[in-house]
């Protein structure tokens, strides 16, 4: 009898113990060759290819452009505490054409996921990442509409932003294409436009019809 | 309001004179707003931005007209030859705003006056939040109860054979000399079914168990918490994972995405108190350091940072497909329009990201033949134009729609090739 008590207390025991509610590995398969891919997935190591004597390059051709992808941005990087290169992107014209309704709705999106998250979704420079100081972040960011500076900034200079980063602000060019980064500027253009008490139109809209049938149009 | 008062007082003296009138008007919470508004893009109080920390400045400067010229033109402050203005010039290599026709001689004195009365807020005690009320487990409580109560039941039985041969013997019946339990058929039965059935539940089980990881929680190199940035910061998924909606993968953030806020962001110190799964406390600065570490930055040193000398992170993948089934994350994101909870759960409420859900077959079915397919104003079920007409001539009831199921979702093809 007491025996069989030691027992029931140690295997009682064992249990408390060995149960953890996290759980930190995968569990087990039926077939890991399956399961693990053996070829090479996205994310894997590639940086011993070459040793292998696989001919592998990350990074697109020089000089190449994908389909469907605008020119690249004519103006280089600034050096470190030089300010030339962003002072004569003021000269580079918007490539894209004017949105159209549907492209207005895809670029308000990207914004909104983007550029949102500090800038505002009313592009007051209050975001929830700043929430007039109470957020994280620590510099307040532009006020697309009322500040003075990016009220009226060119274009060209907006993608050099954008392209390179500004400030504190980051570079956004691995996160949107270059034809998204241009389209944003429209949007923000035309939304400053509209705080001014302007419009600007919509590519496949008469000017006037715009007020109604920028949200309802399908 | 006296201290304002008696600020603007020594400064509105001289040249800025005419300007009383309007001083008295401006009161020290316009210093904050038109602080927050015209300098907090590149200025923090405590902490060096794209400009200087400016707790302290009227100090440094020792001469609050020469500053009050600085904040307007900062080219004339330097021409007039002072040596704090000729050193401070050189404080970083991107010039400040000129605010001359921003800011009138009022807007500055507010300013000033609201960065001379700022103090810092006193850090918060550590005793703030006490750690997470642990959750009590009731099913061990009821397994070592039930244990209890079958050892009990198992003695009184015992004890039950002996005295019934106790009495047996007194009453000078025959005994019969008792079976020991071990050898007693009727224990032996009981015991055999139970191990039966226990054992085949616990084998068809942890069969079916067999490659799924449900609730796969890995230690990441970082803790990432999904419930700072998702959650409490209303970051979208998409900011990061873009890659859902373009291709096959959501990708994961290179180290330039995650450095596009934490450039700035250095510290954890505006949440709730963090914990990882098992309970332990975890310090957000000190994750933010090890961010730090992979991109190579020095926060001391922000403007020499090379983001192409940034070493990737090597998070651990958490939702893994077997090799022999094809999924793409766009078609379901970009055409299906489907949330990305839906198979991950609520990730904006995670810590620590689990597996949400199994990743069986049986489940990816069940979806693909409960789930209604969004054919409105989506060009991408455009040519599937018999069901539109079907729909639109009620042939096929709309409030049932078209599912998954019905467009080939179930086709072994789809997924399997």
């Amino acid at each position: 009898m007491k025996k069989l008590s030691i027992i029931a207390v140690l295997a009682a025991g064992a249990v408390i113990v060995s149960c953890s509610d996290v759980k930190r590995k995968p569990g087990s398969i039926y077939m890991p060759d399956m399961a693990y891919s053996r070829a090479y997935e996205t994310y894997a190591d590639h940086s011993n290819l070459k040793e292998q004597g696989i001919n592998y390059t990350n990074m697109p051709v020089a000089g190449t452009i994908a389909r469907g992808e605008e020119v690249p941005f004519p103006i280089a990087m600034d050096k470190p505490g030089d300010t030339v290169n962003y002072v004569a992107s003021k000269k580079v014209p918007n490539p894209v054409a004017a949105l159209t309704a549907a492209e207005y709705k895809e670029a308000e999106r990207q914004y909104l996921i983007n550029c949102g998250i500090c800038h505002g979704t009313k592009l007051d420079g209050n975001g929830p990442l700043w929430k007039d100081g109470e957020g994280p972040y620590p510099a307040a960011p532009k006020n697309l509409i009322n500040d003075p500076i990016v009220g009226n900034m060119p274009e060209g200079q907006m993608m050099y932003s954008l392209t390179y980063g500004k400030n504190t602000m980051g570079s956004y060019a691995s996160q949107l294409n270059r034809k998204q980064r241009w389209q944003i500027i429209h949007y923000i253009k035309m939304k400053q436009a509209e705080a001014k008490g302007g419009k600007l139109p919509l590519a496949d809209e008469a000017p006037a019809a715009m007020d109604s049938s920028a949200t309802a149009k399908k | 309001m006296t201290t304002f008062r008696r600020i603007s007082r020594i400064l509105a003296a001289g040249i800025f004179f005419l300007s009383i009138s309007f001083a008295n008007k401006v009161t020290a919470q316009d210093g904050k707003a038109l602080f927050n508004a015209n300098c907090a893009s590149c200025h923090k109080m405590d902490k060096d931005l794209t400009g200087p920390a400016l707790m302290g400045v009227h100090d440094r400067w020792n001469n609050d007209k020469l500053l009050a010229l600085w904040i307007k033109n900062w080219n004339k402050a330097v021409a007039s030859g002072d040596a704090y203005a000729v050193k401070i010039k050189d404080w970083s290599p991107s010039s400040m705003t000129v605010f001359e026709g921003t800011l009138s001689d009022a807007q500055i004195d507010a300013i000033l006056g609201y960065i001379k009365a700022w103090k810092p807020e006193a850090k918060p005690t550590a005793a703030a939040a006490g750690a997470p009320a642990e959750e009590g487990d009731n099913t061990l409580l009821f397994g070592i109860l039930t244990l209890i109560l079958a050892v009990i039941s198992f003695t009184l039985l015992q004890v039950n054979a002996s005295l019934k041969k106790m009495a047996d013997e007194k009453a000078g019946e025959p005994v019969v000399e008792p079976v020991p339990f071990w050898r007693n058929k009727a224990y032996i039965a009981t015991l055999t079914v139970i191990l039966f059935c226990v054992g085949g539940y616990l084998t068809s089980k942890g069969a079916m168990a067999l490659g799924r990881s449900k609730d796969y929680t890995p230690t990441q190199p970082i803790f990432y918490s999904h419930k700072v940035h998702a959650g409490a910061n209303q970051v979208n998924c998409l900011y990061c994972h873009g890659g859902a909606e373009q291709g096959k993968h959501a990708n994961i953030p290179s180290v330039n995405v995650c450095m596009n806020c934490h450039k700035a962001i250095n510290e954890y110190v505006k949440g709730p108190k963090l914990y990882d799964e098992d309970g332990n406390e975890v310090d957000g600065t000190a994750e933010i350091q090890k961010l730090y570490k992979y991109a190579g930055f020095d926060p001391a040193n922000a403007a020499a940072w090379d983001p192409s000398k940034a070493k990737p992170i090597e998070w651990v993948k958490i939702h893994n497909l077997p090799d022999h089934v094809y999924f793409n994350h766009s078609q379901h994101v970009k055409a299906g329009k489907v949330a990305c909870q839906t198979c991950h759960g609520e990730i904006q409420k995670m810590d620590e990201v689990k597996q949400f859900s199994d990743l069986s077959m049986g489940w990816c079915i069940n979806c693909h033949r409960e789930t209604k397919v969004q054919f409105k104003d989506n060009g991408f079920y455009s040519i599937y134009e018999k069901y539109h007409n079907d729909l639109k001539s009620g042939k096929i009831d709309s409030t049932k729609g078209i599912t998954v199921e019905k467009i080939g979702g179930t086709e072994c093809q789809k997924c399997h090739y």
